[in-house]
């Protein structure tokens, strides 16, 4: 890119916005999320809470692997800084989940 | 309560929730608490519907380059720490108490929200139609697409915005609302990041608020996974539509809507504490 840099800001980088990998996986997540929803509200018994454990599961599940994907990505590329901050954000979460009980 | 009334409220909650970067929880679970249910059950299905909304809302959010995760997981670092401390000292402060602080907080955003004139990160007509939306590596600042230019930022006073966060997440950790009503502004009136970007960042790390405080009620057994269900549905639904709104509106629309928002939730947690 060559466009001047506005005064006090770094350069733009092309790299930027370039997460296909993890759109995709949110789309897919979001198609897993809704089929348990309405699964877990048509089936009744064991099959319904097995949904219900599902949508439950993937709920949690893909905020922490969306952060580690990062956190993965920026090890990488040479943002250490940033990647401990995205560990540091798990570590918190785990210690709360931990501490609660 | 039926199911499909609650996948309605979770439809309505998520589309707010998404459009102006506060989560719902904070508009979801007063309603079921008025609907007649346990604020025990509630509490967690505001959060599910906290979670799907954001699921719902990020890839479209993450492919128009509004959400920066750096700024997201900085402040998130200071907030989730927080929401720990706070959840943990919750069973010492009067419920009262905590709801004015709720709703004076939910005020005083607002009232930021409204008192600012137009934008305050302009286009840049330096930047062509060839530069790509983000955040730029290593650092708090990025740019992202408005009609058909581009708008660059830089997060500033991040200590003062970490620490507004911190508070934030005290607050939602005594209450258990996901405190986004709180980040936003935090966001895009102190750090000066658009308010777009700020409400998605904040959706962001909603998602990983809400996973949080689900993985806890679920080891207190506290999940009804088949209300919670019915209202992830009608989240669902919400949180696209609120993303797919958020990318036609402009800047000072989207900051106006999380205003107005801010009000009805000061109005309703206000409301609450007088009647109790």
């Amino acid at each position: 890119m060559t466009a001047p840099t506005p005064a006090g800001t770094p350069p733009p980088d092309p790299r930027a916005g370039r997460f296909d990998q993890v759109v995709r996986g949110l789309q897919v997540s979001v198609l897993v999320v809704a089929v348990a929803a309405v699964l877990g509200d048509v089936l009744h018994g064991p099959a319904g809470r097995a949904a219900g454990w599902v949508l439950l599961a993937t709920l949690v599940a893909v905020p922490v692997l969306r952060v580690l994907w990062f956190v993965v990505r920026w090890f990488r590329r040479g943002d250490p800084k940033f990647a401990f901050v995205g560990l540091g954000v798990l570590a918190v979460m785990v210690a709360g989940v931990v501490l609660s009980r | 309560m039926s199911l499909p009334v609650l996948a309605l409220l979770g439809l309505l909650a998520a589309l707010a929730g998404s459009l102006g970067g506060i989560g719902g929880a904070t508009l979801l679970v007063p309603a079921l608490l008025v609907a007649g249910m346990e604020p025990t059950v509630a509490a967690p299905i505001g959060l599910m519907v906290v979670g799907a909304g954001s699921l719902a809302s990020g890839a479209r959010q993450l492919n128009e380059g509004l959400v920066h995760h750096r700024i997201g997981l900085t402040v998130e670092l200071a907030a989730s720490v927080g929401v720990v401390g706070g959840a943990l000292a919750s069973t010492q402060v009067p419920e009262q108490l905590l709801a004015f602080v709720l709703a004076g907080a939910a005020l005083v955003g607002a009232v930021a929200a409204f008192a600012r004139k137009g934008m305050r990160n302009l286009p840049q007509a330096a930047f062509g139609e060839e530069a790509v939306t983000g955040e730029w590596p290593g650092t708090l600042g990025g740019q992202y697409r408005l009609g058909d230019q581009v708008v660059p930022y830089q997060a500033r006073r991040v200590p003062l915005g970490m620490v507004l966060c911190l508070g934030a997440g005290v607050v939602a950790g005594l209450s258990g609302v996901g405190g986004g009503f709180l980040k936003t502004p935090a966001m895009s009136e102190v750090m000066h990041v658009p308010a777009k970007v700020a409400a998605a960042t904040t959706t962001f790390t909603l998602g990983l608020t809400a996973a949080t405080g689900l993985l806890v009620y679920a080891g207190q057994g506290r999940l009804e996974l088949r209300e919670g269900a019915a209202a992830v549905l009608g989240a669902l639904a919400g949180g696209l539509l609120g993303a797919r709104l958020q990318s036609s509106i402009s800047p000072v629309t989207a900051r106006r809507l999380t205003g107005a928002l801010l009000l009805v939730v000061a109005a309703v947690v206000a409301t609450r504490a007088v009647l109790a």
